[in-house]
């Protein structure tokens, strides 16, 4: 492990390494390297499986990062694979081509998050959201609250009480 | 199609020896993973009600409801979560925030019914069988905390810093340290009940977490037009009921007020409260007593338009505030901030003059619309035990009104305190200080009938007392002080092993084989104050109602049965500084009501 992220340092600038439990490495590489070495991953280092493809939202760095989790099934070792890119519609390359449930989490991403991957199978088909009409779910500046408000009616019957107004109705309705 | 495609249906027939991955019986067995997330659960006895759950709820699928058998009290709002699965994702944040920890998921995740209505609960109210499954989510432990669980550390004065001075011991917060500590706070109001005056407790608080400190002086005079003082003596009931309290360190709610009321300079008050010009209505209201009560009833007598006169016997505002307690603990200047302000309403004082001797109440009647008297309690109370009328056996509250008006006291070269109030320790370390000052050494054996966890005091200033260099012994009953050649020798005490009989009235038992001499030469009694009502003349008397425990009688709004006569402050109610604030503020009420024809009372006496 320890020479393949030497090769993995030297030849894609990993940085962040970060060790897990369980012979789990996370490392973050810059998005032109990602492609090569997830090919190379693959090719070479025996990493067959992709686990899963996942994103997270730093609104307040203004990116998303994208984490890719492979898998070598002969030395039982995960890597996760870190990538910043900006949040405003700068897309990813897709990775369909070397697996192709990629195009699953792909099409996801891009409904949760808004996130393009150019290319990749039936990416702009709706995906979990069937005739979502409001921005990306996933991105952090969607306001929960407000939608479901807005968008479902309550369920008759509901009442709710603010506990310090109940208080003061029980305990000293004249003060 | 390539020859792999051809055999790969085949080649999971390798597999058919191995152990099976896959569930016998889908239907019917499948549970939840150990952790996951299914149907709630809820404690209902810790559950306490503070809604924080619902507030956190991204789906609004939680609403707070009564339920029946759980009482609305103190630290308890009496009413529990109720969730809506139509709305509910099993996010966990609810568990996760919850203050309690009494609020968890159970692994269940399976229930099939015709009736959408039932999918409509109150976890632990309602009677699920997942209630009292083990399995499922709870709030992992040392793992990450929505709130700190920690208060932001306060700075002291450290003890050889404060020995022998009398210099204020509490630094108070920086605004970072305020700010972390105002973040603390989840809103959720279940301590407005308990503080007396009712305080709008989470609104100031986030008025010092979004640094607008001018809101934050507005919302503490709409209740409490004392803050400074409060804001460093207040007994802080409402801390001990913080939800916060409840899995760390409640919030440090009066720092919090002390905090903004320090932010905002004096010269600005009047601006910020919009008080530079108040209608007047051209009534009069007479006032006996410049305490927290009178001052409180003064300022919003004055902020309705009503003329209002003060009485004071002493040369000095502030009655107990001033005179029972230390500098270190409350800074005379800060007295004077809060109170120069009310004063600058157009409140007029009197100082030196009693009522009943200077000046009779029917004089006060025939010149005023309506009284309001909050004279407090100032008489100490002796124990009366043998040797009590000696020279240097003192009353605590005589000293500290001594050294507070800067007259010479005697001071002991060995001193026992009688007490285990808030007083005896102010006495205590009082006297501390002065014996440092005077001979160098600390000599002071502090003694109560109480045993120390249910000592009155606050255990921070018992702990004062100790770091200061008093010896604190609680437990005992005095029963004589010895005195040979006129000289005080000590104090004879014995065990005390209760304080209350079966029927809860005071009936001290002891252990007289238990017995223990502490030496000394001088003894303060601190063992609690009566009023004095010297100024209630015979006519007043005769018409006015009493309770079977002899106290006077007054209504919600502070009015005695004659009508124009009004009483607050220590003798309805306390003794305490934030009762005070709070009678006064409901007999101000009370006053206009009766004065401007709202009540139904009529002016009869
Ligand atoms: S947060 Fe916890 S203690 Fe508060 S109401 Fe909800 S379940 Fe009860
Ligand atoms: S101070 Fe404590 S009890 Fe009061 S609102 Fe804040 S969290 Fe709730």
């Amino acid at each position: 492990m320890e020479q393949l992220l030497d090769r993995i340092i030297a030849g894609f600038e990993a940085a962040d390494i970060e060790k897990r439990k369980d012979g789990q490495v996370f490392f973050t590489v810059p998005k032109p390297k990602v492609l090569p070495l997830i090919n190379h991953l693959k090719m070479f280092e025996g990493f067959r499986n992709l686990i899963l493809m996942t994103a997270v939202d730093w609104i307040e760095d203004n990116q998303f990062q994208i984490t890719y989790l492979l898998n070598n099934p002969d030395t039982k070792t995960d890597l996760g694979i870190r990538t910043f890119i900006g949040r405003d519609g700068e897309g990813m390359d897709s990775i369909h081509e070397l697996w192709g449930h990629a195009a699953t989490f792909q099409r996801e991403m891009k409904e949760m998050f808004g996130i393009g991957f150019p290319g990749s199978p039936r990416v702009d088909e709706p995906f979990l959201l069937e005739g979502w009409d409001d921005i990306p779910p996933m991105r952090r500046e969607f306001d929960t609250k407000k939608y479901s408000e807005e968008t479902y009616f309550p369920r008759p019957g509901r009442e709710t009480h603010d506990p310090a107004t109940y208080m003061k109705q029980k305990l000293y309705p004249n003060d | 199609m390539s020859i792999k495609d051809i055999l790969s249906p085949f080649s999971g027939w390798k597999k058919v020896f191995d152990e099976p991955v896959v569930v016998k019986d889908p239907v019917n067995d499948r549970p939840g993973a150990p952790r996951y997330r299914g149907f709630h659960r809820n404690d209902i006895a810790t559950c306490i009600g503070c809604g924080t759950c619902e507030t956190i709820c991204e789906n609004e699928a939680i609403d707070l409801v009564p339920v029946q058998g759980i009482e609305t009290r103190d630290g308890d709002s009496g009413l529990r979560p109720r969730v809506d699965y139509g709305r509910c994702c099993w996010c966990a944040l609810c568990v996760d925030v919850c203050t309690t920890g009494s609020l968890t998921l159970s692994n269940a995740y399976i229930w099939v019914d015709e009736d959408p209505g039932v999918y409509r609960f109150t976890p632990g109210v309602d009677d699920m069988p997942w209630q009292r499954e083990e399995k499922g989510w709870k709030k992992p432990e040392g793992n990450y905390e929505f709130y700190s669980l920690k208060r932001e550390p306060m700075e002291h004065l450290r003890p050889e810093e404060r020995n022998d001075s009398f210099a204020e011991m509490v630094r108070g917060f920086s605004k970072e340290q305020a700010m972390r500590e105002a973040d603390r706070c989840v809103e959720c109001g279940i301590c407005v009940a308990t503080c007396p005056a009712h305080m709008g407790i989470p609104e100031y608080i986030r008025a010092v977490r979004d640094d607008d400190m001018e809101r934050g002086l507005k919302i503490l005079y709409d209740t409490n037009p004392l803050p400074e003082i409060c804001g460093r003596i207040c007994t802080h009931k409402c801390e001990t009921v913080c939800s916060i309290g409840h899995r760390g360190e409640p919030v440090s709610i009066r720092w919090l007020k002390r905090y903004i009321a320090d932010q905002n300079p004096s010269e600005k008050y009047k601006q910020i409260l919009e008080t530079g010009v108040l209608d007047k209505n051209g009534k009069k209201v007479a006032i006996i007593g410049s305490g927290p009560a009178g001052l409180s009833a003064a300022h919003y007598l004055s902020l309705m338009g009503y003329e209002c006169t003060i009485y004071e016997k002493l040369p000095k505002t502030g009655g107990m505030m001033r005179f029972g307690i230390p500098e270190y603990r409350l800074p005379y200047d800060q007295i004077d901030k809060d109170i120069d302000y009310i004063l600058s309403l157009g409140v007029h004082i009197i100082y030196n003059t009693t009522v009943g001797k200077d000046i009779t109440l029917d004089q006060l009647k025939r010149d005023y619309d309506a009284v309001f008297a909050a004279t407090g309690l100032h008489q100490g109370r002796s124990t009366r035990i043998e040797g009590t009328d000696h020279r240097h056996v003192y009353q605590a509250t005589d000293l500290l009104r001594k050294v507070t008006l800067g007259e010479e006291i005697h001071v002991g070269r060995r001193i026992v305190v009688i007490g285990g109030g808030n007083v005896a320790m102010d006495i205590t370390r009082t006297l501390a200080r002065l014996q440092r000052l005077k001979y160098g050494e600390v000599r002071i054996i502090t003694t109560s009938l109480e045993t120390e966890d249910a000592m009155p005091a606050d255990s921070e200033e018992v702990v004062g007392s100790r770091e200061e260099g008093a010896t604190v012994i609680p437990g005992w009953a005095p029963r004589k002080i010895d005195i040979a050649e006129d000289e005080i020798k000590g104090l004879h005490v014995v065990q005390c092993l209760s304080l209350f009989d079966e029927k809860g009235a005071f009936n001290p038992q002891c252990n007289f084989d238990n017995h223990r001499f502490f030496e000394g030469d001088m003894i303060v009694e601190s063992i609690g104050q009566g009023m004095d009502l010297v100024y209630l003349t015979e006519g007043i008397k005769e018409h006015l109602e009493m309770t079977p425990r002899g106290r006077i009688r007054v209504d919600d709004y502070f009015q005695s049965s004659i009508p124009w006569l009004f009483f607050g402050g220590d003798i309805i109610q306390g003794p305490d500084v934030i009762h005070g604030i709070a009678n006064g503020h409901k007999a101000a009420r009370g006053i206009d009501r009766f004065l401007s024809g709202t009540a139904d009372k009529q002016q009869t006496t």
